[in-house]
Order: structure tokens, then sequence, then C-alpha cells
């Protein structure tokens, strides 16, 4: 005779309570919109993957010359691409080979005593051959925009770190750099619009490209730089000072060398920027179209002064230009993909800099 | 005689002899500070140059705006468009009409199931009212249509003279007399161009006594419709219709006192591009550069991008500050600073591409339709535009967020756990608030970028260049608009240097940076006001 055992309850139990619950769920919240963004991101970064490598990759070719394969997608330039049917087949070509592929059947049927070959074709502006000039272009800009940069930035940073004294006039420079930091992108394309390309009379080039470039990144540089100078401690300055060493002589011996890897890996997220950047370049630097390379000028003066294609524009171009369908987005895809991959390993590159410049120096 | 002067010892030189090198008067080490401190001085020149070359290039806008408005009133058009907008808000009386229509067709169809023949022949009556009522505007619009030519006419033969002018003073301007003699200048004399357009006054007046007494009389016999919520909507009409005539006395005073001479104040030219409603150029009437849409499309697609990232990245922040193990620390935030890498055109593509059909094709889902203004058939609207930018505000405010989080010392959390306080009251009662200031001002910078961002709005906002529809409430949010930033990039490239267009531009490119510098002046001011003494 024995009662039912009940479960043994024990009345000391952790009995979660209301506001417990409610702290473990903004905790969740909080979790929850930390892997959203990064999902968000990756979305993003996936689809453009996804769908632009196959551009790339099936722009290999083997060649008969010496690298014996080249990539006619990355190096060559952009042409119209062709869709039309012939024979039954539906064919697509980029302008050269359509315009050879024409005469070729055209003169086929006048030998074999044909009337010629119709031909109807839709084409689309830029969606064949591939983005060689837009590639040289963005590099030729982000080049000549960070040496601008960087020198004008780390020269700032110098004296704002090593020579001034905290005073009305620092403040102000200060103030300059936070305010220049938060001015629009667009806003620096009409300023260099109206400064280099009008009044200096620059017309569309790069050096109206690059001086544009420099002076939307320079807070970057110099905000870089700073950090990387403040880093080093003071002794290494007054070992040197008390030596005898004037202070350039202290800067440049003692207090650069540790500084400058420092300044380097920073302003690699400038170039970043500089890359990434289309607004400023629209009516400064870029051209949506161009025929010669760079390097195929007369005059070495003439390079300085001609426009260029570059890469984020020619994405703009592209995708707002042309319609949405097939044939274009190939282009598009591959292009925006060239573009993320050269833009991602540049700030994967600082970051991954940054971290280890972060563990060698320890004072 | 003097004595001969004494020979001064010959003073022994140096051993050591330093000649200083002197550049201008200054030392080697002072040059080279003062090179210095010239690059220092870079940022302060960049900022006043970019204020220059702004103002040089757009301040002529107000003179020339001034000119076209002149033109405006001299050659009739705003005398036209007074009698225009009459017309116009008949049309708009005639679309409410037309509105009732629709609706109690849909009422007998839906829910008295008749048959749409059916339903047509019930509202034979009102089909019938409608129709009268949209023919009694016709003989305005007749006299609308032919003083419009007569004003287009007048401004065409002002900008041919003016132009034939010009093109004497440069031909002057070059010395060629002969050729600056042959050019023929004929002058427009406005009171004359104008006699039979001010002569038209009274026949409109009648005409639209005329309207007005047609109204009345088919207003008397008002027809039947079959709800009677539908009932209020007539009830509404008749009102409005009478508000309608009313107005009309006060039209024609304006007309009979309307005068082609009365001057433009300056004022006006300046308050109508910063509180213009409309944004219209290279048309056949008037061109208009008013700021206001453009603003609010900026500001609308702004308000949207920060209602997602703000607690995005706020929360964020705090998660990673506070809560995550430091090996989710180092993982996380160089990939959340890795997305502020993605170049802003790369964004505006993928939101042509693949964002736009989605949130469409998410707003036609059967499930979600309680979301005001879902679904939405455009692609390209203020909501995509405004996702995309909340995804380029994330990494600011995250950064900046978490930075600020950082600086709240270790001893206000210890102090609270030792009160008992729990860890979530610690973070959200201690901690946040601590860093309040930091935390506003990551999103006011998270706000200066998103209002300065110019490639993924004009790629994916929509460019309609219209103040959306507010009455329907958020419905707005998902209309097409277009920024600012949006329309510099876009009418830049086309516009001729130095008119007025070109010049308006310009304009709202100095509107954009007085924003932008506002925004910076202050975060930077609540950062150093509201700031919680750590001591």
């Amino acid at each position: 005779m024995s009662a039912v055992s009940l479960p043994p309850v024990n009345p000391f139990a952790h009995k979660p309570s209301r506001t417990q619950a409610l702290e473990k769920f903004v905790l969740g919240a909080f979790r929850a919109a930390t892997y959203f963004i990064l999902l968000c991101g990756l979305v993003v970064f996936a689809d453009i993957i996804i769908k632009g490598v196959p551009t790339v990759v099936n722009g290999f070719k083997t060649t008969a010359q010496f690298p014996y394969v080249t990539n006619t997608f990355l190096f060559t330039a952009p042409e119209s691409l062709y869709v039309f049917e012939h024979q039954g087949q539906a064919m697509e070509m980029g302008d050269k080979d359509y315009r050879a592929f024409r005469e070729a059947a055209e003169a086929e049927a006048v030998a074999a005593g044909q009337p010629a070959p119709k031909f109807k074709a839709t084409s689309y502006v830029y969606s064949a051959g591939g983005i060689w000039p837009c590639i040289v272009g963005t590099v030729l800009l982000v080049i000549g925009s960070m040496s601008i940069a960087l020198v004008l930035g780390v020269c700032s940073a110098i004296f704002l770190n090593e020579y001034a004294k905290d005073g009305p006039v620092v403040r102000f420079i200060r103030l300059a750099i936070l305010n220049l930091a938060g001015v629009p992108s667009i806003v620096f394309g009409l300023f260099g619009f109206g400064m280099f390309v009008i009044f200096c009379v620059w017309n569309v080039s790069l050096m109206a490209g690059w001086f544009t470039l420099a002076f939307m990144v320079l807070p970057v540089v110099i905000t870089a730089s700073e950090e990387s100078l403040k880093a080093v401690p003071k002794g290494f300055r007054e070992g040197s000072l008390a030596l005898g060493a004037t202070k350039w002589q202290t800067i440049r011996k003692n207090v650069l060398p540790y500084a400058l890897p420092g300044i380097l890996t920073s302003s690699i997220l400038g170039i970043a920027r500089v890359a990434g950047e289309t607004a400023p370049i629209m009516f400064t630097a870029a051209y949506v179209v161009r025929d010669k390379l760079p390097w195929d000028v007369e005059k070495v003066g003439d390079f300085f002064f001609q426009g260029v294609m570059a890469l984020p524009y020619h994405i703009y171009v592209v995708s707002s230009k042309i319609p949405q369908n097939e044939y274009t987005a190939r282009v598009q895809y591959g292009t925006a993909f060239v573009f993320l991959a050269i833009v991602g390993l540049i700030a994967t590159a600082s970051i991954l800099l940054r971290n280890n410049l972060r563990g060698r120096y320890k004072w | 005689m003097s004595p001969a002067p004494v020979a001064p010892p010959p003073q022994k030189p140096f051993v050591i002899q330093k000649a200083r090198t002197r550049f201008f008067g200054l030392t080697l080490d002072e040059t080279i500070r003062a090179f210095f401190g010239g690059n220092a001085l870079m940022a302060v020149v960049v900022l006043a140059l970019i204020t220059f070359f702004l103002f040089r290039e757009g301040s002529e806008f107000f003179g020339q705006n001034r000119e076209s408005i002149t033109l405006y009133r001299k050659a009739g058009l705003e005398y036209v468009d007074q009698m225009r907008a009459q017309q116009e808000s008949h049309t708009a009386l005639t679309r409410y009409l037309f509105d009732i229509r629709l609706r109690a067709a849909k009422h007998l169809t839906e829910e008295k199931g008749l048959s749409a023949a059916d339903a047509n022949a019930q509202l034979a009556s009102l089909d019938e009212f409608a129709g009268r009522y949209s023919d009694t505007i016709e003989p305005v619009r007749g006299m609308v249509s032919e003083l419009t030519d007569v004003a287009v006419a007048i401004k065409e033969k002002y900008t041919l003279s003016r132009d034939a002018e010009k093109e004497r003073a440069q031909f002057i301007a070059a010395g060629m007399a002969a050729e600056a003699a042959e050019v023929k200048i004929i002058p427009v004399d406005f009171k004359v161009e104008l006699a039979p357009l001010v002569g038209m006054t009274p026949a409109y007046v009648e005409a639209a006594n005329g309207v007005s007494t047609a109204i009345t009389a088919l207003l008397a016999t008002p027809p039947t419709v079959p709800a009677p919520a539908l009932n209020a909507r007539l009830q509404r009409f008749q009102e409005l219709n009478q508000q309608y005539i009313a107005s009309f006395p006060a039209t024609q005073k304006r007309l009979e006192t309307w005068d082609y001479q009365k001057p433009v104040p300056a004022l006006d030219t300046f308050t109508g591009f910063i509180l213009g409603k409309e944004w219209k150029t290279a048309s056949f009437w008037q061109d208009w550069y008013g700021v206001v849409p453009l603003f609010i499309g900026s500001l609308m697609v702004s308000v949207i991008a920060l209602f997602l990232a703000v607690p995005l990245g706020v929360g964020a922040a705090i998660y990673i500050n506070q809560f995550a193990s430091a090996r989710e620390q180092r993982l996380v935030k160089p990939a959340i600073e890795f997305i502020s890498a993605i170049p802003s055109v790369v964004l505006g593509f993928f939101g042509i591409a693949v964002l736009g059909q989605a949130l469409r094709a998410l707003s036609q889902v059967e499930a979600l339709s309680w979301v005001p203004g879902f679904p939405f058939a455009e692609r390209l609207n203020a909501l995509t535009a405004g996702c995309l930018l909340a995804l380029i505000a994330v990494p600011t405010i995250f950064t900046l967020a978490e930075d600020a989080l950082n600086n709240v010392p270790r001893a206000f959390k210890e102090a609270s756990f030792a009160l008992g306080a729990s860890r979530m009251q610690t973070i959200l009662r201690i901690v946040v608030p601590a860093s309040l200031s930091g935390i506003v001002s990551a999103i006011l910078l998270g706000l200066g970028r998103v209002i300065g961002e110019t490639m993924v709005v004009l790629l994916c906002a929509g460019n309609r260049i219209a103040i959306p529809d507010f009455t329907a409430g958020l419905t707005a949010f998902v209309q097409p608009v277009h920024t600012m930033t949006g329309i510099i990039a876009q009418e830049m490239g086309e516009v001729v240097r130095g008119e007025i267009h070109y010049r308006a531009l310009f304009m709202v490119g100095l509107v954009l940076f007085l924003i932008a510098l506002l925004i910076n002046f202050l975060a930077q001011k609540i950062v150093r006001k509201y700031r919680v003494s750590i001591g």
C-alpha cells in the first residue's frame, strides 16, 4: 500500500522571472541585429560573385603567342554586342567579329551566285568585349590621387602631431579636417568641375580627377597618419633631442621610420575609398567610352590632360543606360565583380595589415 | 690733432665656425616647420576653395532666375497661368466625380452582385451628370489654349531679340563693326504685344461666369447614388464646387489688376529657390528651380535608411561591445568594417538588378498586404534606395557607436553590478545612457553619410521629380523620388555651361554642402556638450 510517487519537486528550483525572459529576448534581438547586418552584406557579395565569376572565367582563352592564355573580358576594350539569327541559328557576337562574319557570309553568297543574306541584328552597347581601359583608368586615378594625398596628408599630420602646440590656429585646422571629412562626394565633384575643369582649363582630365580625389581622401590620410605618429612613444623623441639632434633630425631618424608602416597600411583604406567613388570623377575625369589607352599619346604632357574610362563609372553606365536582360547582365555582373574584387582585396589587405601591425610594435 | 685711434686687438676667430643656412631669413628647422605647417593649412584652404567655387559658379543663379521670372510676367505667362489654375481645379473636381462613379460601380458589382451591364444601366444618370459637368469648362479651356500660344509667341520673340543683342555684343567685342551693324534686332514692345492678351479679359470673365452658372444649374439636380457612403461624397463634391465658384471673383480681380510692369522683388528668386515646390527644366512654358521636391526626396530616403540602420547599427554595437566573446568580436568587427568598403555604385547596381524586383515581389505577397503601401508597382522607389543606404550607414553608425560604448569607464559598470543590477539593467540604464552623446553623434554622422550619397539614389530612387503624395500616409515612402545629389549627377552632364540650369545645380550643391557642414557641427557639438563627465 503505497501512494503514487510524485516526481520530487525542488522547491528551490530557479524559476525564470518575467524580467529574465525579457532580458533574454533583448539579448537575442541584439544578436539578431548583428548577424542580420552580416547576412545582408553576405547576400550582396554572394549575388555579385556567383553571377559575376562566370563572365571572368569564360573570358579565358588560349593564344598562340607567349603568355598562351589571355582573358578577353579583363584585357580587351568594350564593344557593342550583336544578337542575330543566321541560317536558323541564334548567334551573338562582338562588333568586330560581327562585321567580319557578315562580310564573309556576303562574300560567300556572292561567290555561290545567291542573293546576299539579310542580317537583322539587335545591338546592345558595351555588352561585348571587356573592361581593360576601365581597369587601367582606375589604377591610374588611384596611383595619382593617392600620391598627392599621401604627400599632403603625411606632411599635415607631421605638423599637427610634432610641431603644433594647441592653439586657436591648430584647433581651426582640426575643425576644418573634421568638416572636410563630412563633405558629400558629389560636392567634391562639383568643386573639381568648377575649379580644375573650368577655372584651370584642364578640361575633363586625369589631373582634374587626381586633385579632386586627393582632396576628398585627405582627411582619411591625415587622421590615419596622425594615429600612427601618436603611436611612436615620446621617449624616442626625447632621447634623440637629448643627444643634440634638431627637431627635424629627430623626426626623420627616430619618428618617421617607426610610423611609416602604420601610415601606409592605414592609408590603404583611403585607396579603397578613392577607387570606389564615382560621383567625384563623373564630371572631372571619366569618359563614357574612349578608344585609346592612356599611354597612347603623342606628347608626354598630353598624358596628364586626357580623360580616362574608370570602373565605377563604367558600372554606372552599363547599369543605368542599357536595358537589363540576359545579354547585358553578363557584362554588368562581370564588371561589378571585378570592381568589387579589387576594392575588396584592398580593404582586406588594409584590415589584415593593420591587425598584424598592431601586434608587432609594442613599446 | 686728435690722437691716433687705438687699433682694437685682433679678435681670435672661433675654432668651430658654423654657418647657418637661411631661407628667406628662416633657419633650416624653421623652414621645415613652415613647410609642414603650410601643408596642414591645406585642409582649411580646400574647404575655403570649395565654398568659393560653389559660390562663384552658383551665385549668378539669382540674377538669371530673376530675369527669367520677370520675363514670365512680362510675356504674359503669369497671366495665362492664373486662368489655367482655374481650369485645372475644375479638372481635379471632375476627377473626384469620376472616382465616385468608380466606387459606385464597384459597390454595385461586388456588394450587390449585379452584372457589369446592369450596374452601368443603374449609373446612367450619374454618367450623364459627370459628362455634362466635365463639359462645363470647355469655353474656358479653349480660351486658355489660345492664350497659351499667344504668350509663348511673345516669349519666343523676346528670346530671339535678346539672342540677336548678344550676337551683336559679341561682334562688337571682337571688333567687327560691319557685322555688328548687320545683326537685326527687333525690339519687343510688351505693351503692344500683350494687348490681345489683356484684351481678352472681359471675354474670359464672361466665360468664367458662364461656367459658374452652368455648374450651379447642374448641381441643382444632383444624381442619385446607390450607397449612403457615396452620398456623403457627393455632398462633399457639392461643397467643393461651392468653394470653387466662390474663388472666381478673386481670380477675376487678380486678372483685372494684373500688371506686366510690376517688378519682381529680389527676394522672390531666393524664396523661389528655397521654398519652390517645382523643379521643372527644359519646358516650353516656364522653367522653375525649386529645391523642395529634391530636399524632400533626400530627406525621405534618409529617414528610411536611418529607420533601418539605427536599430541595427546600435543594436550590433551594444551586442559586440557588451556581450560578444573576444573571438566573436575579432571576427565580426572587421566583417562589418568590410561592408563599408562595398562601393556605392555596386550597391546601386545590386538594387537595380536584384533588390528592386525582390522588394516588389515581397510587396505582392498576399500575407503582407496589411503593410502600408504594399503592394507597389514601381521597382525603383524611395524604399529600395533607403534599404541600400541603410547598408551604407550601418558600418558608420556601428563603428562610432561601438567606440562610444568602449569609452565608458569600467567603474560605472562595476558600481552598477555592486548595487545588484542585472547585466541588462546595467547596460541599458548605465552604459548606454553614459555613451548616449557618442551614439547620437554616430547617428548624425550616419545621416551625413546617407544624405550625401549619390550613386545609390541616382540608380535606385526612381528619379521622379515631384513631391510625393503625403495624403496617402506611409504610401508616400514607396513612391519614386529624386534627390539633391541625384539631380546634380544626372543633369550636370547635359546642361550648358553658364546657363541658369547649370547655376541652379551649383546652388543645389551649395545647399548640400551647408547641410553637411550643419550635420557635422551638430555632431561635434553634441559630443562636447552632453558628454557625461568621466572622472
